[in-house]
């Protein structure tokens, strides 16, 4: 299956809250329909793209309520599938991103693990101005 | 999400229904340990639920170890096909009671 020949850029602002989480994986779920891959990918797409979003409300705002947005933007080029995130929340320390030992059972810390087993390359950068926080996930499609 | 609680004897079966995310976990756990707390036999039926996220396996980490902690279990029923992934995602088949 090659997704090679599609180019899609899409997206959308969100409020950083939980309540924006239902929203987020219906926008992804809207942008992968028009992939020609299967549904289990696209659902561990969905996925991976609702933790990184829930990071965000979790992490860079610990919980705490804002009327800031966060920004999400699926693009998909020559097979290679890009989802930025971007936020102006607390700057994030990369050395302090790190999932759980998976063997050590506790509830918390799947989050980035999900990702990290769903996607093939999690890169956080400095956001340009105004973001501050820039998350790029990326996948190959080509397969 | 929504969901129902059915009673029979000392188990208890709540049907859950629609996605599980961070946004509704707390409702989760407001629905499901007070049932573990009063040492019910909690059985989560999950045929319903096409979403479930990490913040939905933790309330079912949470549930489990709560129960084993109490002398109870939960057992999770007709566990829809995304939600058995994400579990097995989680690797956590061999930890959880399922049914």
């Amino acid at each position: 299956m090659s997704e090679g020949t599609i180019s899609i850029t899409e997206q959308k602002d969100f409020v950083v809250s939980s309540s924006s989480l239902k929203e987020v994986r219906s926008f992804s779920r809207k942008v992968f329909e028009k992939l020609d891959i299967n549904q289990d990918l696209k659902d561990e797409l969905v996925l991976a793209i609702a933790e990184a979003a829930q990071n965000i409300v979790k992490h860079a705002y610990k919980g705490q309520d804002t009327e800031d947005k966060m920004e999400i933007k699926i693009s998909l080029d020559k097979g290679q599938l890009e989802i930025g995130f971007f936020d102006k929340g607390r700057p994030v320390d990369k050395e302090n991103i790190r999932h759980r030992n998976i063997d050590d059972i506790k509830p918390g810390g799947l989050g980035t693990y999900f990702i990290q087993q769903i996607m093939d390359a999690v890169v956080f950068k400095e956001g340009e101005k105004p973001w501050i926080n820039h998350l790029i996930l990326t996948k190959n499609l080509n397969f | 999400m929504s969901y129902k609680v059915t009673e029979e004897g000392n188990i208890s079966t709540v049907h859950l229904n629609g996605e599980i995310d961070m946004d509704v976990t707390e409702k989760a756990k407001e629905i499901i340990m007070p049932l573990i707390e009063a040492k019910k036999e909690v059985h989560l039926n999950l045929k319903d639920v096409q979403y479930m996220d990490s913040s939905g396996i933790s309330v079912l980490i949470e549930s489990h170890q709560k129960a084993t902690e109490l002398g109870t279990k939960v057992i999770l029923k007709e566990i829809s096909k995304s939600v058995l992934k994400v579990i097995m995602m989680a690797k956590l088949e061999q930890i959880l009671n399922l049914d």
